[in-house]
């Protein structure tokens, strides 16, 4: 005996390809811009293709109208084909998330559903079946941080009172043996032709001799014949075996309103692996009531037939039982910087996974470098530190940028010299950025005290006050480059590394020849009484004194010649590498380039020297090897322990001797 | 397909063309019942693609709510109650079930072809390359740490712009050379080299991804 309780259809579920997102986004950065008018976009669905997972009504990239055309004002559909059968849509996206939780979804569903009522009262919903799956979609595209608020709803007319369920068993206990064969593949047949794969409601007439046909809808006079048996068939997304799909509540509809049927007998098509499956797809039997409520108020006792009474509809998506909307993030695979983040990591992986397994990102990642001097050496330095991973870069420079300086400081364009020049360390950490937007860069416009220059009495202070600030950033940084051009500012930058031990590497340039060295560790940086490298001022005899005063005009000026700097910048940032992946770090000894020394062969990254010197004019390069001076002026003991660390010995070099 | 392309594991475009229909043709044919390669072209409609999409994976991961709520850890909007009736079921799949899309796509630098896979969920929301490492076969992971030719990087697709994970074909004609090499004589013979290509190559990377190649079409090898 067959129980008497209502038809409970399985609710349609969406699903969002990320690409439909991209192109959302596209079109609404380039064409859009703020207008919220509704846009008509297509959906599709295909019948359930699996035994224990629904199918869903799917929006791609190709979903949106495409963005050369003009705004067309109906629903643009386009081509499906049997996996893909298009559903005309709307989508109503707002530019703020108020707005989009302050839209009126009853009154959007309403309109839709009107949609659909006036499909199924003109006819179209016969001519063009698939408007009775048109559905709605509300949106909240944030395009800073790449996240989608959206809402499907499923417009369902309601039949009030609701339909019942006479009878609900699979397909294949329903037909006979022969009859089931025939169905099956006729369905295919109509799964097949291009012209109708994509149809999703259709007729089935089984005649007597178990034939059976497949037919449009529209041609539903001609199966009217006796012993024939007709079957309303859909495209079934649901899969489960005691629930039709939700596009059977239109069809329901449709089949009430135009042909006044009570009793119909549904066919839910489901397939698998591209065939009809007659165990999986459903076939019941719906008795449908006149509806009473509207008809009772309005009193034409025409019901459902008459256009003007517009019956009540459901269809909010459901989000895991809750009445809320989905939100979705696709920052990583959107938002540029990160883009650039994970393609400049792929490259430094795909050294070490290729030519260096040895390679330590983590060390480059985490390396802050400090430089000093912010010119044709500085801008070079940094870009090649970025090129290796490292992302915390501070530059010192006061000087601002001059004309001359684009053409050979890799960081500055013709913009940073108008108005008098922006400040070289603010402009270079902007130009760092621009190049890549997660570098943790920070200037700082500041002179370095330099020994032997004279300063006014009225300037003591600042003096100090900058001795002070060179300190701490000493002091916050694991590597400094000394990148100045001139000897003595070099002096106090290389005493204060000896004094804490940081890694220091020295460039300087000639007219033509340069100089890269990485200075010794410090004097109190280990108890043994090994011989240290040495730096800059080891092989000096003099104190460094002014340099710049009294010399004709080429002489302050550094001329060089140009592809020196890029060079000896380069080899500067290489020669950190090395040290990084050096087991004893600043302690290494110093190495020669072609030496018969095996320690140097072990070394993954090659040959780790002390000091590097380099002629252009002969193109030749030669590495040598110094030690520390027990007399050195900048990194010895005896001068480190004189200054300690008050300032008043600070005044006692700094100021004129 | 030249002797010399042929010696270093490498094809030329043209020969990639020949080898992806036989390939479909292979394919559709003998594993009629799953899933089927088609040829995808580009928009310039020069240059096209195998694709293989909406592979379904039911994944053993548990379902986690976080996705379904309005932004991440915002307002907690009250919204209006929604008209629901008594014939609407709600249903809610058992397990996650993740989507596999597979395209295998001509490198003109490399001169091999390479596999572009990406892996989603029913929201849309893209998997991590962890996520997809749980779903893959225990041989798979396998072959993904132990090889030295077997690196999964994240790139722009070349047609679709948006991030997919690929094989970096850097090791590709290294080990395609050893498969040519192995049965020099035979396929001198038969002359079907490029025809087969694609089932070679997809045989070895293929199990880097989970997917297998059905007996039938390995036997031709």
């Amino acid at each position: 005996m067959a129980s008497e309780s209502i038809v409970v259809f399985a609710q349609f579920q969406s699903a969002v390809d990320e690409g439909f997102w991209h192109r959302f986004s596209s079109l609404k950065l380039n064409k859009l811009g703020i207008d919220d008018s509704p846009i008509p976009i297509t959906g599709f669905y295909a019948p359930c293709s699996h035994p224990q997972v629904s199918n869903h009504l799917t929006l791609l990239a190709e979903s949106l109208p495409s963005e050369s055309n003009e705004q067309s004002s109906t629903a643009a559909t386009s081509g499906g084909n049997r996996n893909r059968c298009p559903v005309p849509g709307i989508l109503y996206n707002t530019n703020t998330i108020e707005s989009f939780h302050a839209l009126d979804k009853k009154s959007l569903l309403k309109a839709e559903a009107k949609k659909i009522w006036d499909d199924i009262h003109t006819g179209k919903a016969v001519e063009d079946s698939a408007v009775l799956s048109r559905f709605l979609l509300i949106s909240f595209a944030d395009l800073k941080k790449w996240t989608f608020h959206y809402w499907f709803a499923f417009p369902a007319l309601v039949l009030d009172p609701p339909a019942t369920l006479v009878d609900l068993r699979r397909a294949s206990q329903y037909f006979s043996l022969e009859e089931a064969k025939s169905v099956s593949a006729a369905c295919n047949e109509w799964r097949n032709s291009s012209l109708t794969a994509d149809v999703p409601f259709f007729l089935v007439c089984v005649d007597p001799n178990s034939l059976a046909t497949v037919k449009h809808i529209k041609d539903w006079e001609t199966c009217q014949s006796d012993g024939n048996k007709l079957l309303f068939g859909f495209y079934d997304p649901c899969h489960l075996p005691n629930n039709p799909g939700w596009p059977l509540r239109n069809f329901l509809a449709l089949i009430s309103v135009r042909w006044n049927l009570k009793s119909v007998r549904f066919l839910c098509y489901r397939e698998n692996r591209g065939f009809a499956d007659l165990g999986l797809s459903l076939v019941g039997e719906a008795l449908i009531t006149v509806p009473q409520g509207r008809a009772a108020k309005t009193g034409n006792g025409l019901g459902w037939r008459d256009h003007q009474c517009l019956p009540n509809a459901v269809g909010w998506e459901q989000n895991k039982g809750r009445q809320v909307s989905r939100c979705i993030s696709l920052a990583k695979s959107m938002d540029p910087t990160r883009l650039a983040i994970s393609a400049a990591d792929l490259n430094l992986k795909l050294m070490r996974w290729r030519a260096l397994p040895s390679l330590n990102l983590n060390a480059l990642s985490s390396m802050k470098c400090l430089l000093l001097g912010a010119g044709t050496l500085g801008c070079q330095v940094a870009r090649m530190l970025m090129a290796w991973g490292v992302r915390k870069i501070t530059l010192v420079d006061n000087g601002r940028v001059a004309m001359s300086n684009p053409l050979r400081q890799s960081l500055y364009t013709l913009d940073d010299c108008l108005n008098g020049g922006e400040y070289k360390a603010t402009a270079a950490v902007k130009s760092l950025g621009r190049i890549f937007p997660a570098v943790d860069a920070e200037g700082v416009v500041m002179a370095i005290p330099m020994p032997g220059h004279p300063v006014p009495s009225q300037e003591e202070d600042n003096v100090l006050e900058d001795c002070r600030r060179l300190h701490d950033l000493v002091d916050s940084h694991d590597a400094v480059f000394l990148l100045t051009d001139t000897r003595e500012s070099r002096w106090l930058p290389t005493l204060l590394c000896a004094n804490t031990n940081k890694i220091t590497i020295t460039a300087a340039l000639g007219f033509d020849s340069f100089l890269v060295m990485r200075h010794g560790a410090g004097p109190f940086s280990s108890n043994d009484e090994r011989q240290r490298l040495g730096c800059y001022f080891c092989s000096d005899v003099v104190a460094p004194i002014d340099s710049t005063a009294n010399r004709t005009l080429d002489q302050q000026c550094t001329v060089t010649r140009p592809g020196l700097a890029p060079i000896a910048s380069a080899l500067a940032v290489e020669l950190l590498v090395g040290i990084l992946h050096h087991p004893q770090g600043i302690f290494a000894d110093g190495e020669l380039a072609n030496s018969s020394n095996s320690g140097s062969c072990e070394q993954p990254l090659g040959v780790l020297p002390h000091q590097i010197r380099g002629s252009l004019s002969q193109f030749s390069q030669m590495t040598l090897v110094g030690q520390s001076s027990n007399s050195c002026t900048a990194c010895s003991s005896t001068n480190i322990r004189k200054e300690e660390w008050n300032l008043s010995s600070k005044q006692s070099i700094i100021l004129p001797i | 397909m030249s002797t010399k392309e042929e010696s270093r594991g490498t094809l030329s475009s043209t020969d990639f063309g020949v080898a992806a229909s036989a390939f479909i043709l292979n394919w559709n044919t003998i594993c009629s019942s799953f899933p089927q390669w088609t040829w995808v072209l580009s928009h310039h409609q020069v240059e096209g693609y195998l694709s293989l999409e909406n592979i379904l994976l039911s994944s053993t991961q548990e379902e986690h709510g976080e996705l379904s709520f309005p932004g991440p850890g915002k307002h907690s909007h009250q919204e209006d109650p929604i008209d629901v009736d008594d014939a609407t079921l709600v249903h809610i799949n058992p397990c996650k079930v993740h989507y596999y899309d597979l395209h295998i796509i001509y490198c003109n630098s490399y001169r091999v072809p390479v596999l572009y896979f990406r892996a989603y969920d029913n929201d849309g929301e893209p998997l991590e390359c962890d996520e997809i490492e749980k779903d893959l076969p225990a041989y798979s992971k396998k072959a993904l740490s132990d090889s030295k030719w077997t690196f999964i990087t994240q790139e722009e697709h070349p047609y679709l712009n948006r991030p997919w994970y690929k094989l970096h074909p850097c090791g590709t004609s290294e080990w395609m050379k050893l498969l040519f090499h192995a049965d020099d004589d035979a396929l001198a013979k038969t002359g079907v080299a490029i025809e087969l290509y694609l089932v070679a190559w997809l045989s070895v990377v293929g199990l880097v991804v989970g997917l297998r190649i059905p007996f039938e079409m390995m036997k031709q090898l």
